[in-house]
This record gives structure tokens, C-alpha cells and sequence, in this order.
């Protein structure tokens, strides 16, 4: 869907489209989201610079987060201000996890991640949500399996398994709690080495041209 | 996962969005710290007798406890949701202990002369702050606990807030056993020890806020 980049009409194409979805709108809320994930990428993309394998796993960390705040959001403010100000908290979080790590190693590791850094393609994350998804308690993963991923009806998930419908909505929403906090908590394990983020940007930059940071 | 596909995943069946979040949160956490914080009160210090409430002086430490608890409480709902402006309940924070400062300060020029600092210090002034403080514990991990659900983005000062509820809870519950009959004892040592208690959330905001 094309959109102007302009930040007054962005707000006016999204805030309706948000209104809805938090009254229950499932359509206006997918579409509410997509818009933010391209406004969010290229706030993060614009300060991550040095870091572009980040990018789509903050975005994606963002939008997770923002789903689980959504109760958070006041009505009078703009819906573009509520996302960045999350956006924002969640880039802080990375500097910091970095900012402590990166002091603890040599300059060429720096260097040689630097040197290698290639522009993942949109939608390229680094981190699989899921498998993150297996460590799960069976019960929130079934859930989130049932209703999410295969597309059941909570009155479906809820006669499939046996549990009441109340308590598959909770499981659910528990599940991606549990999924956020272990998002944040793989975040920081995986931060001290970067191996994984050296070979996936090793393998971006053999099979596609390494194109320069667009700005 | 593509990105495309996590918005599927969040977006189906997502349903409406929780109204009212900050409150439902909150107000269970205050009032679970109160409870607590009064039975400890009383348990620890022994119930003010009943002929005392025939007087304004334990209405006007709850009246203020109150109203600083409702003002505090928003200022910590504002400052858990991203992007909300805070100016307002900063504000209503500052007219609640200005105003009590200034029922304070009447009381002083009220009194004559020479009573004046004995009313001002009573025989508690320094045990008050620090059971303010220790009353206000359950509130303040309640409060710190409600706060962290949310999505608070100024660490230190969702802490203050939550700390200055906590407190206010705290100088409610200590106000069932506290004999001290003067406002500007109220004003400065009760006062004292909710500031404590924000201090304190402040303190601890940054390491258990994060989310």
C-alpha cells in the first residue's frame, strides 16, 4: 500500500485504521500494523546504522511489544508517538545491551563486523521467533498454535483441547508475554559473540550484491 | 519468521484492546497495600482510640493520604504509557502537598509562640517518616509490580510515581494509629516519609522496570 512519508498524513492513515482495531477490528488492526512495521523499520534502520542485521529483529521485538501494550495507548495521542516512544525504549534496551558488551571486546571484532555489514532484505530477521516458540510451556504453545497459526476459531481451539474459551484467550496472551520476554532474553545471549549475526551477513553478502546503507 | 507473518500471527483474533488498563492494574495494587499496611499499623502500634475520630485531625491525614495517593496513582498511570503527556497529574501531585504545606503553615502561625515546635515535632517526629516508609513497603512493591505490566519508557520516574503511591498508601494505613493531633506535623514528617518512599521507587525503578 503505498503511503505518503509525510508524518501528518502517515497519523491520519493510521489512526482511524487503529481506532478500529482497538474497538476489535482484526482487518484494520493487520493493516495498522503494517504500516507501523514500515514506519518503524526505517526509524530504527536511520539509527542503527552500524548495526543493520539488527533492524528487523527490533522491529519485530517492537511490534510484539506493541500488541502487549496496546492497552497502553491513550486515545488523544498520536498513534505514531505512542509506537516510537515504544520503538525508542526497545533501541535504548539494544545500545545498552551493547554499549556494555562491545567495551568488553577488541576492536577487531568491531572492525571485521563493520567491514562485512551487508543491508538485509525487509522482513529478513535474524532471530526465528519460531523456534523460540518450542520453549513455550505446551499449553501457551498450543494455544497460540491453534488459534494463531493454524487459523481455529477460539471456540474451535477451545473444543479441540478441551479447555474454555476464556482460558485459551488467556493462554494465548501469556504465550506472547513468555515469547517477549524470552525475545529479550535471547537477545542478550546471542549480543556477546555475534556469531550468528557474522555468518548470516557472510551468507547475505554471497548470495545477493552487498548494497550500500541507504539513509 | 518474516515480519509479515508475525503481524498476521498478532493481528488474528486479536479482539479489542484492554480498557482501562492503568486503573485495573493499579488500583487492586493500592488497595491490597493498604490492607496490609493498615492490619500492620494497627497490629504494630495499636489502633487510635475511637473518641479521636470524633476530631478533624485523622480525617485530614487521610483526607491528604487520599488525595495524594489518586493524584500520585495517575501520575504513575500517565508515565506508564509511552508518549502520554505527564504535565497535568505533575501537577495535581504539587497541589495536593502544596496545599497541605499551606494548611501546615497556617497551623504553625495558629499556634502560639512558644508551642509551636513542640507541635511541630510532637513526641513522634522522628519514628513517623521511617514507618511511613516501612508501611508503605507491600504498596510499593504492588504499585512497582502494576507499573512494570505496562510499558513505562522513564524508568526513574515511573519509579517516583509509583513510590509516591506507595507512600501515600503507606501514610494512610500509618494514620489509623497515629495520635499526633497537629497539621504541620502531618505537613513535614508525613510528607517526609511518602518523599522517602518515592525516593526509594525512584531508586529501584531502573532495575525493576525494565521490560
Amino acid at each position: 500500500m503505498p503511503v505518503d512519508d509525510s508524518p501528518g498524513d502517515f497519523e491520519s492513515a493510521l489512526k482511524p485504521l487503529w481506532l478500529r482495531a482497538q474497538s476489535g477490528d482484526d482487518v484494520a488492526y493487520r493493516q495498522a500494523l503494517g504500516l507501523l512495521a514500515s514506519r518503524l523499520r526505517a526509524y530504527l534502520k536511520r539509527r542503527l546504522s552500524g548495526l543493520p542485521d539488527e533492524v528487523e529483529d527490533l522491529v519485530q521485538e517492537t511490534l510484539l511489544a506493541l500488541h502487549l501494550q496496546r492497552g497502553t495507548y491513550d486515545p488523544t495521542l498520536p498513534v505514531s508517538a505512542w509506537a516510537v516512544a515504544i520503538a525508542r525504549h526497545k533501541l535504548v534496551d539494544l545500545w545498552r545491551r551493547r554499549g556494555r558488551r562491545d567495551s568488553l571486546h577488541d576492536a577487531i571484532d568491531d572492525v571485521d563486523e563493520q567491514s562485512l555489514a551487508a543491508e538485509p532484505d525487509d522482513g529478513g530477521a535474524r532471530r526465528d521467533l519460531e523456534t523460540l516458540f518450542d520453549a513455550l510451556p505446551p499449553a501457551q504453545r498450543q494455544a497460540i498454535e491453534l488459534t494463531k497459526l493454524e487459523g481455529l476459531s477460539v471456540a474451535e481451539a477451545a473444543a479441540r483441547t478441551g479447555a474454555s474459551e476464556s482460558a485459551i484467550k488467556v493462554q494465548v496472551h501469556r504465550g506472547l508475554k513468555r515469547l517477549a520476554a524470552l525475545v529479550r532474553a535471547d537477545a542478550r545471549a546471542d549480543t556477546p559473540g555475534k556469531k550468528m549475526s557474522r555468518m548470516d551477513t557472510l551468507d547475505a553478502g554471497m548470495s545477493q550484491p552487498v548494497h550500500g546503507r541507504s539513509k | 519468521m518474516k515480519t509479515d507473518a508475525l503481524i498476521d500471527l498478532l493481528a488474528r483474533d486479536a479482539g479489542p484492546a484492554p480498557r482501562a488498563l492503568a486503573w485495573r492494574r493499579l488500583s487492586p495494587a493500592a488497595a491490597a497495600g493498604l490492607f496490609v499496611s493498615a492490619v500492620a499499623a494497627i497490629g504494630w502500634f495499636g489502633a487510635l482510640p475511637a473518641q479521636m475520630f470524633a476530631t478533624a485531625v485523622p480525617w485530614m491525614k487521610m483526607a491528604y493520604a487520599g488525595a495524594l495517593a489518586a493524584a500520585a496513582g495517575w501520575l504513575a498511570a500517565r508515565l506508564s504509557m509511552p508518549a502520554a503527556p505527564v504535565r497535568s497529574a505533575t501537577r495535581a501531585v504539587t497541589v495536593v502537598v502544596l496545599a497541605m504545606a499551606a494548611i501546615g503553615l497556617l497551623s504553625w502561625f495558629a499556634a502560639p509562640a512558644g508551642e509551636r515546635m513542640a507541635a511541630l515535632l510532637g513526641h513522634s517526629w522522628f519514628s513517623c517518616p521511617p514507618s511511613v516508609l516501612v508501611l508503605s513497603l507491600p504498596a510499593l512493591v504492588g504499585s512497582l509490580w502494576a507499573v512494570r505490566g505496562m510499558a513505562p519508557t522513564r524508568l526513574r520516574a515511573a519509579g517516583f510515581a509509583a513510590g509516591l503511591l506507595a507512600g501515600a498508601v503507606g501514610a494512610f494505613g500509618y494514620s489509623l494509629s497515629c495520635p499526633e493531633a497537629s497539621a504541620a506535623f502531618v505537613a513535614v514528617w508525613y510528607s517526609l516519609g511518602i518523599l522517602l518512599t518515592g525516593a526509594l521507587g525512584a531508586a529501584l525503578g531502573p532495575y525493576v522496570l525494565r521490560w
